[in-house]
């Protein structure tokens, strides 16, 4: 379903401020794979969504989603495959436009802007039952502005945003991590739900252990823009919170010895 | 007080235009200024060379639509600040402008122009010329309210409000841009050609500061009757664009030179923009409605967008 094949990212490079962000990494997905994916700050995780959705161009390897190597595509033409929900609730929706407006345009997704009324009465049922799954009683507030629901609710509807159009592949950024516990919580179990629902294939990055333990079926580690640790099946499944401290300081470790013999 | 609804109405298709950019796509766009002129000197120009008025002002129309795709690529494609690519264009059509006219003035006195009809029946001045100017305005204002409900209008909506989630909601943002700047100007043109045919000449510096008037329309229509929906909002610019008028002609009225009004044109902008963050004026404001998104930090949002 994605193929990530030798895929590098440098940014800023040849400046002083040059980053290697990915270095040749290699991930392929199935078909309903559920991968999460943790790893410390700057270890290339957001990065390696970004490449995926076509935010960031990749300097070397390709992409190819359902055999359609799509290295090169813009952003916009991604999203007919691939859709995002965000680490900030308030980027996934647009706040002066209304649940029923925002939900066209990700009902439209994929199709170009027509002419057709964005929201008409068949729109409005579809939207309705949607919301229902949310149970945050949004389908009774259709015309409402999104700005002027919470955060937790706003995640809620860039989820249902994002996978009521049955994506390819749906990649999720921290989206719990700006939220509350219980929200965070809710939102957890509504990923899970669509995700089953709509049999997708999903990327999550997250910040949580329990999370990326708990959720989908394969685990991946990154560090310095390199996949340094994947699990899969019940392999994943026997892992605990101390395995990965345990990598975490393994790898770590490893870095510091690196740099103590460089200096020496 | 005739002459200011006349106007007032007739500007509004302008104004229409100037909401599109600057509240609908968040894009201040200073080719207005050139893109009037430029739909009065192609529709003059044609006119006196014997073309019917109303292909004449189609042409203008579309004449316009050019100068906003000009703007609109010199953003996306070559991605340049808005305020700047605008200005540029602008400044562009200034001589594209004399070279379509061939000089700074070109009468219409004499030349039948859409206008003429009424002119003939002695209307123009009239009650009668004002429903016209109405009926303009409203018909304008129904195809952009129409425009703003389809899903193309919903994804320039959201293109405005947040560009990051249109595009990944598969829209093409630089492409919505280019469409609406083109809409937009096209209006502007439109409404260009009119008032050339409704003053009986077109003129080299007909368009200087009409952003101005058309922020003004915008700013202080929404200021008074809200932005709630699309519907209410572009309400809110016809009748902006009225009041305006109204403004100016009190403020000729009570004797001042008509080279002050771009003064004033700008100081009403100013009230308009302040006015509203005015501590006591917000006070009322909440009390009176608490349903709004505030319309108080939409204004600072612009004011600090135009800044920047």
């Amino acid at each position: 379903m994605l193929q990530i094949t030798e895929v590098g990212k440098t940014f800023h490079p040849l400046t002083v401020n040059e980053r290697v962000a990915l270095r040749g990494v290699n991930l392929h997905l199935d078909e309903g794979d559920f991968v999460t994916i943790i790893g410390s700050n700057g270890a290339g995780k957001s990065t390696l969504l970004n490449v995926v959705a076509g935010r960031h161009m990749i300097d070397q390897g390709s992409v190819v989603i359902d055999g359609e190597d799509v290295s090169k595509q813009p952003e916009y033409k991604r999203a007919r495959n691939v859709s995002r929900v965000f680490q900030d609730p308030m980027a996934g929706t647009a706040p002066h436009l209304t649940i029923e407006e925002n939900l066209a345009i990700a009902v439209a997704r994929g199709r170009g802007g027509g002419l057709r009324r964005a929201v008409t009465h068949a729109r409005r049922e579809i939207f309705r039952t949607e919301l229902k799954t949310l149970e945050l009683g949004l389908e009774h507030r259709l015309t409402t502005l999104v700005g002027m629901l919470s955060g937790g609710q706003r995640q809620a509807l860039s989820l249902l945003m994002a996978t009521f159009v049955e994506p390819r592949i749906l990649l999720l950024d921290e989206h719990t991590a700006a939220l509350d516990p219980s929200r965070a919580e809710l939102i957890s179990r509504l990923t899970t739900e669509a995700v089953a629902r709509h049999r997708l294939t999903a990327l999550m990055v997250t910040h949580n252990m329990n999370q990326a333990l708990s959720m989908g079926n394969r685990l991946i580690m990154m560090h310095d823009g390199e996949i340094v640790l994947e699990a899969v099946g019940e392999h994943k499944k026997s892992l605990t919170a101390q395995h990965l401290l345990d990598e975490f300081s393994k790898i770590k470790g490893a870095q510091l010895t690196d740099r103590t013999l460089l200096q020496g | 007080m005739i002459i200011a609804l006349e106007l007032g109405f007739l500007f509004a298709i302008m104004a229409l235009g100037v909401y599109l950019t600057y509240r609908v796509l968040d894009f201040p766009d200073l080719t207005v200024d050139g893109s009037f002129t430029t739909g009065a000197s192609v529709a003059a120009v044609m006119m006196v060379n014997g073309v019917d008025p109303v292909l004449a002002s189609v042409c203008a129309v579309v004449a316009g639509m050019l100068a906003g795709t000009v703007t609109g690529l010199l953003h996306t494609a070559g991605r340049i600040n808005p305020l700047l690519a605008g200005i540029l264009t602008q400044i562009a059509l200034y001589s594209v402008n004399l070279r379509i006219m061939g000089r700074a003035n070109v009468p219409l006195l004499r030349e039948t122009t859409v206008f003429t009809p009424l002119r003939e029946a002695g209307l123009i001045g009239t009650w009668v010329s004002v429903g016209v100017m109405v009926l303009l305005a409203l018909a304008v204002m129904g195809l952009l309210d129409w425009f703003l409900g389809t899903d193309m209008g919903v994804a320039m909506r959201a293109t405005g409000d947040n560009e990051e989630m249109a595009r990944s909601q598969g829209i093409a943002t630089d492409r919505v841009k280019i469409f609406g700047l083109a809409i937009s100007n096209g209006l502007v043109a439109g409404c260009g050609a009119l008032v050339a045919q409704f003053t009986g000449f077109a003129d080299i510096s007909m368009g200087i500061g009409l952003i101005v008037a058309g922020l003004a329309s915008v700013i202080v229509g929404q200021a008074i009757f809200g932005s709630r929906t699309v519907a209410i909002s572009t309400f809110a610019v016809v009748l902006g664009s009225v009041i305006y008028r109204g403004v100016i002609q009190v403020a000729l009225n009570v004797g001042l030179n008509p080279n002050d009004m771009k003064l004033i044109s700008a100081g009403l902008v100013v009230v308009a923009l302040v006015l509203p963050r005015w501590e006591p004026v917000r006070k009322w404001r909440t009390a009176r409605s608490n349903r709004r998104i505030s319309d108080e930090a939409d204004l600072v949002d612009s004011v600090a967008g135009s800044v920047n």
